[in-house]
């Protein structure tokens, strides 16, 4: 913990006096910061407001599998986007076609929701002041609360394939995956590749959930912060569509997210793999760095 | 904030620059790897042209594995719409596409061209050839009829004893380079890093002025001879090559079997086309292995309807009697002799009620939308016909069924065609 984190922030001229955290004397407590943690990841699962989401995202593998179980035999069937075309033949597609529709709004949408409030959440609640009275520092509260973000956009992502997968296996059964190359691997390999597709889109999430907790730092209206969140990841994709920027398109937040189409050709490019990661690598280490400077240096007020 | 200042501004300072830092440090780590990769190629003994070419020659084919970007700016319209489906060879028309690439150095290699979340492979064992598309999940199938087939293998059981004066790789690129010194001058130039690997470059300049090619340049592995990149540079652009076709990472090895095969995925739909192989006569004519390079390709014996007018950079190809619109349409004559050909989709019995109702009311043949769009949006009308005007190829299409080609302006191939 370094000593700013202790540092108080003394009352802005005319607005109410709010005790600041250990402004004199750095209390620690053995398991304060274990106490938080769970408390942080109850609060998070346990909010009716996220398990609808949760619930949400959980429907669209459902209700795909369900419309394209009853639409197999009309003439509408193997149209559509890549992979909802092939989950009719095996039901493994369900978990790719499903995340492929998710990665460019919902799922962003949901992340944007659960980040943008994490900080401003607790400010708008009036509840930040008595957080930052916990014998925990700014620091790891913010690192506590990026873990609770972070989790929350690991479930979605977990929600969409494990209900995709189940669906997907008892509409239509599961079986030896046709790769994009149109090689066909054994079932147990395409389920690792599926997994791999499953792990790498979560990864594709924690850059949006840094830029998400720097604008949960900004201001105390949460829906401002959710907003921005989603602004940014709508905008990012925007910028991807056009030619004129292909230079910064490799930098850009959303512009590797359906590299996870990498783990589904002959060979998996670990290149591919890595770059992408790479670039979510880099956006969390400059938007956590932005909210770790912000929320430390912060004068809360509420 | 003036009246208390509540943080110290030098820890404000200091930790607002720890993002700066951040930004910097990623901006360098994602910045750098390039700039490092571009190091010097000092090393490198220099080589006379000639001997360029000879070692290309007889350099052995290479098992190798890599990825491919080819970059086209022919000027030509616009098809992102096309691309929209997915991954599809069209996309090579324009703009930048990746492709991955494996051989092992004799006959069977695959080709896959990547799109956004899908790709088309071509794989070929040597006898036969299958493409895969992704997005249709459809496969094409290659083959020698039976009889061919039985006839290829005799071929290679058997080659034809080559004659006595065959000629070494150091005499074929001799008279290769020969070749284009007629129409270009041939040099080195500095060379130059492909794919992080050292590469010569050998730079063919076409002597005529009319022509749309500025340059081509070839970059080859210092090590293994293969040619690594090409560009081709436009007569009127400078500054970018109009065409360019390079690894970007390269690997000499072997690559895993299960690349190289292909089994027809179950569940695709399959179009079986069967390659004519030339008869005995056409093979024996062509059979035996050239002892030397044919003095001028103007003297090699063209197809009925085809003439060359012009020579070297500036030859313009005349093919008449032309069915355009039939090819456009898929040349149904053709789609019908094939009795292979699986008119069913794989979208069950609805799909194909409702295929034949379409189909049912028609007179005409069933034109392939895609490629007659294709075809008016590559095109521009021009008096007597359609020309397509690239940044390095121009094709007239005349309405008497004259089609033109050539790497010259579409002015010069109306010029021609009206001669």
């Amino acid at each position: 913990m370094s000593p700013a984190d202790t540092t108080a922030p003394a009352t802005p001229a005319g607005a109410a006096a709010v005790p600041a955290p250990g402004a004199d004397v750095p209390v620690r407590h053995r398991g304060a910061l274990a106490r938080l943690v769970r408390a942080e990841l109850a609060l998070v699962l346990g909010r009716r407001r996220n398990l609808v989401l949760l619930v949400g995202l959980a429907l669209v593998p459902l209700l795909l599998g369900v419309v394209l179980y009853l639409a197999q035999d009309t003439a509408l069937a193997g149209q559509g986007p890549p992979f909802v075309s092939r989950v009719t033949g095996n039901g493994l597609f369900l978990v790719v076609a499903s995340l492929f529709l998710c990665t460019p709004f919902l799922l962003p949408l949901t992340i944007g929701i659960a980040s943008g409030d994490a900080i401003a959440g607790e400010a708008s609640a009036g509840t930040l002041r008595y957080l930052l009275v916990v014998p925990v520092g700014r620091g790891r509260l913010l690192a506590v609360k990026a873990l609770g973000a972070l989790v929350f956009a690991a479930a979605a992502v977990l929600a969409i394939a494990v209900v995709g997968l189940v669906v997907g296996a008892a509409l239509f059964g599961v079986g030896d995956l046709t790769l994009l190359s149109g090689s066909t691997v054994p079932l147990a390999d395409g389920v690792l590749r599926v997994a791999g597709v499953v792990a790498y889109v979560g990864l594709s999430m924690t850059g949006l959930v840094a830029v998400g907790l720097f604008f949960s730092t900004l201001t105390e209206v949460p829906i401002g912060a959710m907003a921005a969140t989603v602004v940014v990841a709508v905008v990012s994709s925007v910028l991807d569509q056009l030619p004129q920027l292909a230079a910064i398109h490799p930098a850009l937040l959303t512009h590797h997210w359906f590299d996870f189409a990498e783990m589904l050709r002959v060979v998996p490019s670990a290149d591919v793999l890595a770059q992408g990661l790479a670039v979510q690598a880099g956006w969390v280490v400059v938007f956590g760095a932005l909210a770790w400077a912000r929320f430390t240096t912060a004068d809360v007020t509420s | 904030m003036d009246t208390t200042p509540v943080t110290p501004r030098s820890r404000v300072r200091a930790a607002w620059a720890v993002p700066a830092v951040a930004v910097v440090a990623v901006g360098a780590a994602f910045a750098a790897p390039p700039l490092l990769a571009s190091a010097d190629t000092a090393g490198l003994p220099t080589v006379q042209p000639d001997e360029l070419v000879t070692r290309v020659l007889e350099a052995e084919p290479q098992a190798l594995s890599g990825t491919v970007v080819h970059t086209a700016r022919l000027g030509l319209p616009d098809l992102s719409l096309v691309q929209v489906g997915g991954a599809d060879p069209v996309s090579l028309l324009g703009g930048s596409t990746t492709l991955r690439v494996w051989t092992d150095g004799e006959a069977r290699s695959r080709v896959s061209l990547l799109g956004t979340a899908s790709e088309y492979s071509a794989v070929t064992d040597g006898t036969q050839a299958w493409t895969y598309s992704s997005s249709d999940d459809e496969v094409v199938h290659y083959a020698l009829s039976p009889q061919d087939a039985a006839r290829a293998q005799a071929l290679r059981d058997d080659p034809p004893t080559p004659p006595a004066d065959l000629p070494t790789p150091a005499e074929l690129g001799r008279q290769a380079l020969e070749r284009a010194q007629q129409d270009a001058t041939v040099s080195v130039d500095a060379a130059t890093k492909v794919a992080g690997r050292d590469a010569y470059q050998v730079v063919v300049t076409p002597t005529s002025t009319t022509t749309l090619v500025g340059r081509i340049v070839v970059a080859v592995d210092a090590r293994t001879w293969t040619p690594l990149r090409v560009q081709v540079w436009s007569s009127d652009d400078a500054q970018t090559p109009a065409l360019e076709v390079g690894f970007t990472d390269v690997t000499f090895a072997a690559p895993a079997d299960s690349v190289l095969t292909f089994t027809t995925p179950p569940g695709a739909q399959v179009r079986e086309v069967t390659v004519p192989l030339p008869d005995d006569a056409t093979l024996a004519a062509h059979g035996d292995v050239p002892s030397t390079l044919p003095d001028d390709p103007a003297d090699a014996p063209l197809p009925d309807g085809v003439t060359v007018t012009g020579t070297g950079w500036d030859a313009v190809v005349e093919v008449s009697d032309v069915d355009v619109a039939a090819l456009l349409a898929g040349d149904p004559s053709a789609v019908a002799s094939l009795p292979d050909v699986e008119k069913s989709f794989g979208g069950g019995e609805g799909a194909n009620q409702l295929f034949d109702q379409f189909m049912g009311e028609g007179d005409g043949p069933p034109v392939d939308l895609d490629t007659a769009t294709l075809y008016d949006q590559l095109t521009t009308p021009v008096e007597g016909g359609r020309a397509l005007q690239s940044s390095l190829l121009s094709v007239l299409v005349l309405d008497d069924g004259r089609v033109l080609a050539g790497a010259v302006p579409v002015d010069t191939l109306r010029a021609v065609a009206g001669a």
